[in-house]
């Protein structure tokens, strides 16, 4: 697992994850104030203006009345599925190169969705009733419509939010217990709080192993139902183009292999700047690599077939839609699309590119770029042209509406450069099982031992 | 009636698809497209008595139109010999409408008329129902429109003004069928006869190409044209059971 | 008087043989504390009973059958008749259904690891601030001075670093 001429031992993950905590310099403090404020200029401030003014100030119209906020918000939702689904199963799996980074992996999960969530708040009409979504008591005896595939995903989507917040809390009680004996003052207080008294004793740890594994495998369906949800606020309406039984594999696929990019970004990120170069190695970007390549070849595959079954439908309407998607105004992005998520990847065959930092980053992003391409793609390619030729329109995002795309990724880092401050951002105790038991120390007498 | 029956009706009830036994009325328009000459005289009238905004020309370039009611064109043929086809597109009320299972706060539903209604105080404005309808015809208030006056002297005060993120269509003016309601029952209790209720693009059709109608009612001027060898609906095959019938254009 | 003495160990194998030895001793179960979880542990001190899957399959019970309640009774307070459907459908009604097995199959499960593991620790418990970092430690309880010097000479006898008096447990 680790080199052999390094010989790392518990002391040395356990010093390196506390002083990622504990230690912070001035250019952590720099990237968060950056990120802080980019999130304020480019996502609240122009969302408080269309709060004000109305959803105008986005570039939808009349047909098209979806755009980049439904977009990103499925590309953020996809963005969570790799994260903790990756970590459910390769812990029912057992695998032993899951270790050092699902913390971390989670923890993008979980932001991705919170992202998401805002995101709701930014697309809709009048947020300030978007309460209503919710089944709540009320004088009117109103209740949410249990039959609309949007309510499908407030349930799927607070369900998964849920979850993966208390899957990430359960795994990292041991680590919480482990940093609370090394922090003073106000983080003395915290981790105490948040580690509950865990001392380690093996009646917790089988408690937490089977607590554990328990919720991988119920996270594991919900996690594909997720996105199959999501999916179907595009797939259950009756617009060429989207209404297809594809959609629901096409979005949990496409989730999942954005969100594996995600996954060897934030790792090479955590890897050069937060010092865990000796944990997350080649071996993981490796392992990554391969499944980045097989998803790849999924996504490729199913999009191959869409493009088929619209064509041999021979049905006015599907072929409209494809046409326009291939070869109308956005067909560059389309086939930025291709380049980006179908073809770039084929590069990590070579396991050489695979083990090799940089080129793998520019690739994650890469891809993460065209699966964003596409789901912006489902959207303004497909309400434009519908049934009725005479009401086709045209869809062009605004300057609001990027701006807020852009901060949207702020709001994301800047909630993850918190959490590696005050989670373990990798995990102390599942390394340390991979490693050997520390070595014997030479005997000296101890005090309170028989001589 | 026993614990066991009462269940039994009422599972039934709510089990029927569609949930109404039969309908009070059953509002139906027909457009005789053979008569339609495209002069958008209902356009204006609906404006006019449904308080739809005017956007205003940036808004309208950008592509933003409130149109309840919009006449399609269509083009066939090349100059010289070219033809114009008008179709006049309204919300069609479907029976089966896609929009409908789509809002998650039930801010739309099929009402006892047959009508598919929209309530503006609950919706929340995510435009998923415009997404799902295959006419196209439901249109979102992007931004709090105001009139200029003197044009705020001519609202309405049977319709409610739409403010910003509320999605509005064609209600086959609800206010006036309400009112012809009201007057019916307070004269002896009777139905509504056939042409008492004309929404007020039918009212304003120089041509007649529009009739307004109950077609339960079977001497009504709908349910004939419904049994019109060229009565068709528009995107039929998508089984949206729509409540507005075109009478094909016969070329001469 | 009772006290507990905690021996630490630098590997796991030690430490399990032990806390095997003090079992077969007579000694009350040992506790064994550790950085990661130790292998072995039931093969040496006995099977765990774990209640956590009951309240696993409970907790998806109980939301899966408050899930389509929810979906129907709510449906039935006010029925919007919405696209022809029905009222009460089942397809649409069996997907929140499923969700909030999900969730509540999730939530009572925490509930169940806070209740089985006896966390969140209110009152302070016996606690050896090395066996988070590297060391793995056997915690017994003795009862007389004749007990801890036998306690003493099992520890030493599997290789113990360091053996440590924790005082009256509470």
């Amino acid at each position: 697992m680790e080199a052999e001429n390094n010989k790392l031992g518990y002391t040395d993950i356990h010093e390196d994850v506390v002083r990622s905590i504990v230690v912070t310099g001035p250019k952590y403090y720099a990237t968060l104030a950056t990120a802080g404020g980019l999130a304020l200029v480019c996502f609240f401030f122009p969302w408080f203006y269309q709060l004000y003014y109305g959803i105008g100030a986005a570039g939808m119209n009349h047909p098209g009345v979806w755009g980049t906020y439904l977009a990103s918000f499925i590309f953020w939702i996809g963005l969570s599925h790799s994260g903790t689904l990756l970590s459910c199963v390769l812990h029912l799996t057992n695998s032993s190169w899951r270790k050092a980074m699902y913390r971390s992996a989670e923890a993008m999960t979980l932001f991705s969705l919170v992202v998401a969530a805002t995101y709701v708040f930014v697309h809709v009409g009048r947020p300030w009733f978007a309460h209503w979504t919710f089944p709540y008591p009320n004088q009117w005896e109103l209740w949410p419509n249990f039959r609309s595939p949007l309510l499908f995903d407030v349930m799927a989507i607070a369900t998964y939010l849920t979850g993966s917040t208390i899957f990430i809390y359960m795994g990292s009680i041991p680590d919480f217990a482990a940093v609370r004996d090394r922090t003073v003052g106000w983080r003395n207080t915290m981790y105490s709080l948040l580690s509950l008294g865990w001392r380690g004793t093996d009646t917790e740890w089988h408690r937490l192993h089977w607590a554990y594994t328990f919720l991988a495998v119920l996270i594991i369906p919900l996690a594909v139902s997720v996105h199959s949800i999501v999916s179907w606020d595009f797939a259950m309406s009756i617009v060429p183009g989207l209404h297809q039984t594809i959609f629901a594999p096409y979005f949990v696929v496409g989730a999942i292999y954005s969100g594996t990019a995600g996954i060897v970004t934030v790792m090479f990120v955590l890897r050069k700047y937060m010092g865990f170069e000796q944990y997350i190695t080649k071996l993981h970007f490796d392992n990554l690599g391969k499944l980045l390549l097989v998803l790849s070849l999924l996504w490729t595959y199913i999009n191959a077939i869409e493009l088929f079954t619209g064509w041999y439908s021979g049905t006015s309407d599907e072929y409209e839609q494809l046409s326009f998607k291939l070869f109308g105004f956005y067909a560059p992005l389309y086939w930025e699309m291709i380049l980006f998520c179908a073809v770039a990847p084929l590069l990590m065959i070579s396991k050489r590119f695979r083990t090799s930092f940089v080129p793998m980053l520019i690739l994650s992003i890469a891809i993460n770029i065209g699966m964003y391409t596409e789901r912006f793609l489902i959207v303004a390619t497909s309400l434009p042209r519908q049934y009725l030729p005479d009401a086709w329109g045209f869809y062009a995002p605004s300057l609001v509406e990027l701006s807020i795309m852009v901060g949207s990724f702020a709001v994301f880092t800047t909630l993850f450069l918190i959490f590696v401050k005050i989670f373990p951002s990798v995990s102390m105790y599942e390394v340390k099982e991979t490693m050997e038991t520390p070595k014997l120390k030479p005997a000296i007498p101890q005090a309170g031992s028989p001589a | 009636m026993s614990l066991f029956s009462r269940f039994m009706d009422g599972w039934r009830k709510y089990r029927k698809p569609g949930y109404y036994d039969e309908f009070d009325y059953h509002w139906t328009m027909t457009v005789d497209l053979d008569s339609c000459t495209g002069c958008e005289a209902c356009m204006t009238a609906c404006q006019a008595e449904n308080n739809i905004p005017l956007v205003g020309e940036e808004e309208l370039a950008k592509g933003r139109e409130i149109q309840w009611i919009r006449i399609e064109r269509y083009w066939e043929g090349e100059y010289p010999n070219a033809k114009l086809n008008f179709m006049p597109m309204m919300c069609q009320h479907c029976d089966a409408a896609p929009c409908e299972t789509v809002c998650p706060v039930s801010a739309t539903y099929h009402n006892q008329d047959g009508l598919n209604t929209q309530i503006y105080n609950r919706c929340i404005g995510t435009r998923s129902c415009a997404v799902y309808c295959p006419y196209e015809v439901r249109y979102f208030n992007y931004y709090n429109h105001h009139w200029d006056s003197p044009l705020d002297q001519q609202l309405n005060p049977d319709v409610s003004v739409r403010g910003k993120g509320v999605m509005e269509k064609c209600t086959f003016c609800i206010q006036r069928i309400r009112d012809a309601k009201d007057l019916a029952k307070d004269d002896d209790r009777r139905r509504v006869r056939d042409g008492e209720v004309q929404p007020a693009c039918v009212q304003s059709c120089p041509t007649k190409a529009l009739t307004f109608g109950d077609r339960k009612d079977t001497e009504s001027q709908v349910y004939q044209s419904m049994n019109n060898p060229r009565a068709y609906k528009v995107l039929d095959e998508l089984n949206t059971d729509s409540s507005v019938v075109y009478l094909k254009k016969v070329d001469a | 008087m009772t006290t507990c003495v905690v021996g630490l160990f630098h590997d796991p194998q030690s430490a399990l043989a032990a806390a095997g030895e003090l079992k077969n001793a007579g000694f009350e179960t040992p506790e064994l504390m550790s950085p990661v979880p130790i292998e072995g542990v039931e093969e040496v001190l006995g099977k765990k009973k774990s209640i956590i899957k009951n309240f696993t399959f409970f907790g998806g019970l109980i939301g899966g059958i408050s899930g389509f309640t929810l979906a129907s009774v709510t449906a039935i307070l006010y029925p919007h008749p919405v696209g022809g459907r029905p009222i009460i459908t089942i397809p649409p009604y069996l997907i929140i259904t499923y969700e909030l097995t999900i969730l509540f199959g999730i939530l009572f499960t925490v509930l169940g690891f806070f209740i089985s593991s006896r966390l969140p620790a209110i009152r302070n418990r016996m606690y050896v601030p090395e066996a988070a970092v590297d060391k793995f430690a056997v915690a017994v309880t003795c009862e007389n001075s004749e007990h801890r010097s036998r306690a003493d000479a099992i520890f030493n006898g599997a290789g113990a670093e360091q053996i440590r008096d924790m005082g009256e447990e509470d």
